[in-house]
């Protein structure tokens, strides 16, 4: 009986791991092979959608009566912020994970870009934030948790694409990243938390609660535009900087094709 | 009375677009110096016999 369990899960296990590498497989080579054959539409339409949001943010949504209009830094730096921690570097965490147990070349690619791309997203919330922050707190920055753990999560980051740029041996590169990629992902729900665990200048979540968002209806209308604006845009960019990965690592010297 | 504080919106809107923008160019730039590179050997670079 113990023999026919630990078999009957072996096999299980098994066809769970050989479905998902063909899923991971499939899913990259769509991202590549395609990326080949067109241009950048997807880039050209995140580009686009974010020029869109812009526009709707500026001229089509009411100004907040007590902040004036520095209210509306909020459809560029909350949406940057989102993608920024709960996809992009996400996307890092699992891609990091995947890539320690099946160890193919392209989650590490994959892992890479989401970084790079993830790591641009942070820092125009890190930028954003300040100059909102001025005209309603009365000061640029603050050393409070949400702020000072989001600049070391920057940091974090900048040293994980720093670590990719200092390895020779390929192998040894991704291995290590992988590691600091998924322990650097261990701050993200730390970084969500940091506003109800500690005293902050910066307010709680209006959107992201279990409670109904607290702002009106036109708001999170722009919000939610953008949101999905800025969700094309990091696609495109992804796959943009994924694509030059794989074409860095076809070259005499790279990792070679998968 | 709302107060006026357009200049730090449209300050973040600019940084914004800077950033990204200067992204997809860089990106871009990084691509072009790419294609400049020799092309890859057909059967890869894993496939090329090194007897030196």
């Amino acid at each position: 009986m113990e023999w026919s369990v630990t078999r009957h899960s072996s096999i299980a296990f098994n066809y769970i791991k050989y479905r998902s590498v063909i899923a991971i497989h499939r899913s990259l080579d769509s991202g590549v092979t395609n990326a080949k054959r067109t241009p950048d539409f997807l880039l050209a339409a995140g580009a686009l959608a974010v020029l869109g949001a812009i526009v709707r943010a500026i001229w089509f949504t009411p100004i907040e009566a007590r902040q004036g209009a520095a209210q509306k830094i909020f459809y560029v730096h909350v949406p940057s912020a989102f993608i920024a921690l709960y996809v992009a570097f996400a996307l890092l965490a699992v891609s990091s994970a995947l890539y320690l147990w099946l160890r193919d070349v392209r989650l590490d690619r994959m892992a890479e870009s989401a970084a790079e791309v993830g790591l641009v997203f942070i820092s125009v919330t890190l930028v954003t934030g300040p100059l909102w922050g001025k005209p309603i707190w009365g000061t640029w920055w603050t050393w409070d948790a949400r702020l000072t753990s989001t600049l070391f999560l920057w940091f974090l980051v900048l040293g994980y694409l720093l670590l990719r740029a200092s390895h020779e041996d390929h192998a040894t590169r991704a291995r290590y990243s992988a590691v600091l990629g998924l322990l650097t992902a261990i701050l993200i729900p730390f970084i969500h938390l940091t506003v109800y665990l500690f005293r902050t200048l910066h307010p709680q979540p209006i959107v992201l609660k279990p409670s109904a968002p607290s702002l009106p209806p036109e708001m999170l209308t722009t919000l939610l535009v953008s949101l999905a604006a800025y969700l094309v845009l990091f696609v495109g960019l992804l796959r943009a900087r994924y694509r030059y990965a794989t074409e860095r690592d076809a070259l005499p010297g790279g990792t070679g094709p998968a | 009375m709302t107060p006026d504080t357009s200049g730090y919106a449209v300050a973040a809107y600019v940084a914004a677009v800077l950033i990204y923008g200067g992204y997809v160019v860089a990106l871009w730039r990084r691509r072009q110096a790419l294609a400049r590179r020799p092309a890859p050997h057909p059967a890869g670079p894993r496939a090329v016999r090194d007897d030196s």
